[in-house]
């Protein structure tokens, strides 16, 4: 009777512990998060770069340049994009380990891939693809290789 | 020469800032959101600072850099990174590195030389 009571107790811990490693929690949104902020961020800022075409962005000197750049909406939203992704970066390290985490962000230049094809109509050649589902397996053995390291 | 030193200082700094980060904002549970009084804490924090310091400095030395060198030279080291990181959280901050996850480490940085292929 008593084994089959502790048999209960050491089952109900393996499914708690399974759902403690294996959950979805807000951290892992968070990375998802942070990464695809950081994207658009970057995206938008192509966007507004690309559209400041006036002559003062061509020609001038730097410090009109960059005027021309930061009074481009879109180069603005961007960086206020890429500033909330930087802090919910900041939230999502504070939950996992750096080691874990950081290679993750390499599904930055997957997500910027795709969008210079789709939104920028740039030419991707096939190796570039190649490495955007070499990136995409990496990161799928990084999550099953286990989120926290032991510690 | 001067900007491959900048670049490899800007790559290093990179790497180093996320250790930074991450000694500074600790390992928390999972469970439990981020509250006011806990973003207002990272202003306080020394190692949020040095996290700041060495991203701007490691930002300045990459446009440096980029200004002298190709982007196709430049952009497959910046997967040096990953391995960087991984060896000072494993030095600095004591996380154990499973073989599994240096292999995905590994598959990722590959993956990235790849894409900065022409």
């Amino acid at each position: 009777m008593n084994t089959r009571v502790a048999e209960a107790v050491t089952s109900a811990e393996a499914i708690h512990v399974n759902v403690k490693t294996r959950a979805f929690h807000t951290a892992d949104f968070s990375v998802l998060g942070a990464v695809l902020l950081a994207a658009l961020g970057h995206l938008m800022i192509k966007a507004g770069l690309n559209g400041s075409t006036s002559a003062a962005a061509a020609h001038g000197s730097i410090i009109d340049r960059l005027g021309a750049y930061f009074s481009q909406p879109y180069v603005l939203l961007g960086l206020t994009i890429y500033g909330l992704g930087t802090a919910m970066w900041i939230f999502a390290v504070s939950k996992r380990d750096i080691s874990y985490v950081f290679p993750i962000t390499a599904l930055n230049y997957v997500l910027v891939t795709l969008g210079g094809k789709f939104l920028f109509a740039e030419v991707i050649p096939p190796k570039r693809w190649l490495g955007v589902a070499v990136v995409i397996v990496g990161v799928a053995l990084m999550q099953s290789a286990g989120r926290k390291g032991s510690r | 020469m001067t900007a491959t030193i900048a670049l490899w200082a800007s790559i290093f700094l990179n790497g180093l800032a996320q250790v930074l980060l991450k000694k500074g904002v600790g390992h928390s549970s999972d469970q439990g959101g981020a509250h006011a009084g806990w973003w207002f804490s990272l202003l306080k924090n020394g190692w949020v600072w040095a996290w700041g310091l060495c991203f701007v400095a490691a930002t300045a030395l990459w446009l440096l850099a980029l200004s002298r060198l190709d982007i196709s030279y430049a952009f497959p080291l910046l997967s040096t990174s990953f391995i960087l990181v991984a060896l000072l959280s494993r030095l600095l901050l004591g996380e154990f590195i499973s073989w599994k996850r240096w292999f995905a480490i590994l598959v990722i940085c590959f993956g990235v030389v790849l894409i900065a292929a022409k």
